[in-house]
C-alpha cells in the first residue's frame, strides 16, 4: 500500500478511535453515576424506614425507656454484618451489637450523608440520620449500611463495559478500515496507473473515476497531452529548421565540388572542412534539442515492436553479409521516448555494423533498477587506451577515431539525458562491446 | 541511365542535375509531389531521387502509393531528416536507400551506382564488372585486360547501360528512353554511331546487332 493511502487511512482511524473512546467513556461514566445516585436514593428510603422501625422498637419499660430487642432485625446483632445503628435519647444511648467496638460517625444534619464514611473492616458506609420526638424527648437515630458490595459490582460492571467497549472499538476500526479501503479504491487505482505511466506501460490515465477525482485525472491527462503536443511541435520546428539549414549546406557541398575549383584544391579543402564542421555541429545540436528525456512520463519503447524494423533497416543499409541479432526479455518496454531510444540504438548499431565483419549482437536485459543495453561486434574494436577518450565527456572523438565519432556524440547526449552511463569493453565476439546502463525512472 | 530528381529546392536541384548529367545520366527534374507521383510511375526511370518535404504531396506518401501499385523502381530518399525513427519510416515505406542532407556529391554518386548495380542483380561489387570489362564510373573509362580506354560522355552512358543489361536484347527505343531525358531530341542514328564507336574501342564482337530487335551486349569474354 502506498504512503498516501496509508496516511489517509491512519488519519481516519486515529480520529475515529479518539472520538469513540471519548464518547464511550463519558457515556459509560455518566450512566454509572446516574445509577449510583438512584441506588443511594433508594437505599436512603430503606434506611429511613429502618429508623422508623427502631423508633417503634423503643418502649417505656419498668423504670426507663428500653429498646425491645425482639423487634429489631437480626442483622443488627451479627457482628460486622454491614447493618448498624446508634440511638441517642437525651443522653441514653443504644448501639447495634453488630457494630462491635466501632463508633458510627454522627452526621451534622438529618438525611443521607453526602459522602460514604469509612466503616469497620474496610467497609464503606452509607449513613442516614433521622430525628424524632417521643416520650417528650428528642431521639437521634443514625443508621448505616455497608455499600461495598454495590461498589464492587459497579467495578465489575465497569470492567465488563470496558471489555465490551474495547471489542466494539476493534470491530468498528476494522469495519472502518474496510470501508475506507473500499472508498479509496479509485484513488489507489489512480496511484497504480500513475506508477504504470512512469514505467511506460500506459500513456494516459483512465478517465472513468469518481466525480471527486475527475478534475485531477483530467488535469493530468491534459498535461500529458499538452507535453506530447509541445514535444511534437518543437520536434517539427526543429525538423523544419534542420531542413532549412541542411539543404543550403547540401548545395554548398555541391558547389565546393564544382570543376571550377579543380585548380584551387586548398580552397576546396578548407571550404569542405568548414562545411563539415557546420554539418556536425547542426546535427549534434538539433539532435540534442530533439531529445524528449523524461519530459513525457507515459513514453515507452516497445522492444518487440521496434527492434525488428530497426534491425531490418540496418541490414538494408549495410548489406546482407551482415547478421544483426537482438535479444530482449518478452514484452519488455523501456520507459523512455521511442525516438530517443531508436536514435540511441540506431547510432550504436550503425557504428557497430560499419566496423563488424559478420556479426552484430544487441542484448537488452533488465535488473532491479537498471536496463542494460549491450552492443557487440566482431570488428577491429578500439584500443584500450583510446576508449577513455571516447567515453570522456566533451572529447572530440570524431577527430580521434574516424567513423566511431559522430554517432557516439549523440549517444552520449542521450545517455546523459537518461541519467545513465556507458562504457566500452572487449567483446566476446572479438570486436568492441558498448555497454549502456540506464537507470529506471523513480516512481 | 535515366534518373528522376524530385526536389523542391531549385538551387539544390540545379546542382544535382548538373552533377548527375556530368557523370553521364539523363536527368529529369520535378518539384511538385503530385507531378512526381504520376510521372515517376509512367516514365521508364532507372532510379528516382526523392525528397520528403515536397509541396503538393509528401515524399513518403508518394513512395507508399508507388509501392502499393506495384511500381518497383529503385528509390533513393534524399532528405534533411536524419533521425533513425524517420529513416525507419522511409525504408519501411519502400525506399531502397536513404541519404541525409547535407551529403558529399561523391557519396551520392556511389549510392546511385550501388543501387543501379543492385537493381540489375550485381550485388556487393565495388565496381561494374561484366564480361571481362570493368567500368570506372568516377573517371568514365573502361578497363579492358588491365588497360584503361578513354570514353566520350555518350559512349560512357551507352556502355554503362549495356553492361547493366548484359546478355539481354535491348531495342533502340529502349536505349532512347533510358539514355535521354524528357526534353532531348531523340535520333536513333546517333545511337548507331555511338555503338560503332564502342565496337571499335572494345572489339567488334562486344556488341551484337539483332536485326529488327536491337542490340545485345556480350563483352569480351565471349568469342
Amino acid at each position: 500500500m502506498s504512503r498516501l493511502f496509508n496516511s489517509i487511512q491512519q488519519r481516519l482511524s486515529i480520529s475515529l478511535i479518539a472520538v469513540l473512546i471519548l464518547v464511550g467513556l463519558v457515556f459509560a461514566q455518566m450512566s454509572l453515576w446516574l445509577f449510583d445516585q438512584g441506588l443511594r436514593r433508594y437505599l436512603e428510603n430503606h434506611l429511613h424506614n429502618e429508623t422508623e422501625l427502631l423508633v417503634a422498637a423503643l418502649a417505656r419499660g419498668a423504670n426507663n425507656i428500653e429498646l425491645d430487642q425482639r423487634r429489631i432485625s437480626a442483622a443488627y446483632n451479627r457482628p460486622f454484618s454491614g447493618h448498624y445503628f446508634a440511638i441517642d435519647l437525651d443522653g441514653q444511648q443504644w448501639r447495634s451489637r453488630s457494630s462491635w467496638d466501632f463508633a458510627l460517625p454522627e452526621p451534622a444534619v438529618a438525611g443521607l450523608m453526602d459522602e460514604l464514611a469509612d466503616g469497620p473492616q474496610e467497609q464503606q458506609l452509607l449513613i442516614v440520620r433521622a430525628d424524632y420526638r417521643r416520650f417528650g424527648k428528642n431521639i437521634l437515630i443514625v443508621v448505616a449500611q455497608d455499600y461495598t458490595p454495590m461498589l464492587e459490582s459497579f467495578r465489575r460492571v465497569q470492567w465488563m463495559a470496558g471489555g465490551l467497549g474495547l471489542g466494539a472499538l476493534i470491530l468498528l476500526v476494522l469495519l472502518q478500515r474496510y470501508l475506507v479501503a473500499r472508498a479509496l479504491q479509485p484513488l489507489e487505482q489512480v496511484r497504480e496507473q500513475i506508477a504504470q505511466l512512469q514505467q511506460g506501460q500506459r500513456s494516459t490515465l483512465d478517465a472513468k473515476v469518481p466525480q471527486e477525482l475527475q478534475p485531477l485525472v483530467q488535469q493530468i491527462n491534459h498535461l500529458l497531452q499538452h507535453t506530447e503536443d509541445t514535444l511534437t511541435r518543437s520536434r517539427n520546428a526543429l525538423g523544419n529548421l534542420g531542413h532549412a539549414l541542411k539543404t543550403p549546406l547540401a548545395i554548398l557541398f555541391s558547389l565546393a565540388n564544382r570543376q571550377e575549383l579543380n585548380h584551387h584544391l586548398e580552397l576546396r579543402e578548407s571550404l569542405r572542412n568548414q562545411l563539415e564542421h557546420m554539418q556536425q555541429r547542426i546535427s549534434r545540436e538539433l539532435g540534442r534539442a530533439r531529445l524528449a528525456g523524461e519530459a513525457l512520463p507515459g513514453a515507452y519503447f516497445d522492444c518487440a515492436a521496434e527492434l525488428p524494423d530497426l534491425v531490418s533497416t540496418l541490414a538494408q543499409i549495410h548489406g546482407c553479409n551482415l547478421s544483426i541479432k537482438w535479444s530482449a526479455p518478452d514484452n519488455l518496454r523501456l520507459p523512455w521516448d521511442r525516438e530517443d531510444i531508436l536514435e540511441l540504438l540506431g547510432n550504436l548499431l550503425d557504428n557497430a555494423s560499419k566496423w563488424a565483419l559478420h556479426n552484430v549482437q544487441l542484448t537488452i536485459t533488465q535488473s532491479d533498477n537498471d536496463f542494460i543495453l549491450t552492443i557487440d561486434d566482431d570488428g577491429p574494436g578500439i584500443a584500450a587506451e583510446l576508449r577513455e577518450q571516447v567515453v570522456a565527456r566533451g572529447a572530440r572523438i570524431d577527430e580521434h577515431i574516424q567513423g566511431h565519432g559522430l554517432g557516439l556524440g549523440i549517444v552520449r547526449d542521450i545517455v546523459e539525458h537518461c541519467k545513465g552511463d556507458f562504457s566500452l569493453h572487449d567483446s566476446p565476439l572479438g570486436g568492441l562491446q558498448v555497454v549502456i546502463r540506464l537507470p529506471a525512472p523513480k516512481s | 541511365m535515366r534518373l528522376l530528381i524530385v526536389e523542391d529546392n531549385v538551387a539544390l536541384a540545379d546542382e544535382l542535375v548538373a552533377d548527375l548529367q556530368r557523370t553521364g545520366y539523363a536527368v529529369d527534374w520535378l518539384a511538385d509531389g503530385r507531378d512526381a507521383l504520376y510521372q515517376g510511375a509512367s516514365e521508364p526511370y532507372d532510379l528516382i531521387l526523392l525528397d520528403l518535404g515536397l509541396p503538393g504531396k509528401s515524399g513518403l506518401d508518394i513512395l507508399r502509393e508507388w509501392r502499393a501499385t506495384g511500381m518497383n523502381r529503385p528509390v533513393l530518399i534524399l532528405t534533411a531528416r536524419d533521425h533513425w525513427a524517420e529513416r525507419i519510416d522511409g525504408l519501411k515505406a519502400g525506399a531502397d536507400d536513404y541519404l541525409t542532407k547535407p551529403f558529399h556529391p561523391e557519396e551520392l554518386q556511389l549510392r546511385i551506382q550501388a543501387l543501379l548495380r543492385r537493381a540489375h542483380g550485381q550485388v556487393n561489387q565495388p565496381q561494374l564488372d561484366v564480361a571481362g570489362l570493368q567500368l570506372d564510373e568516377a573517371h568514365q573509362v573502361v578497363i579492358k585486360n588491365g588497360t584503361a580506354i578513354e570514353l566520350t560522355a555518350a559512349e560512357f552512358s551507352l556502355l554503362r547501360y549495356f553492361m547493366l543489361h548484359s546478355g539481354k536484347i535491348i531495342s533502340k527505343s529502349q536505349l532512347n528512353d533510358h539514355l535521354y531525358d524528357g526534353e532531348s531530341e531523340r535520333d536513333s542514328n546517333v545511337i548507331e554511331v555511338h555503338v560503332n564507336h564502342l565496337r571499335s574501342k572494345l572489339g567488334k564482337t562486344a556488341i551484337e546487332t539483332k536485326r529488327g530487335q536491337g542490340y545485345r551486349f556480350l563483352g569480351i569474354d565471349n568469342p
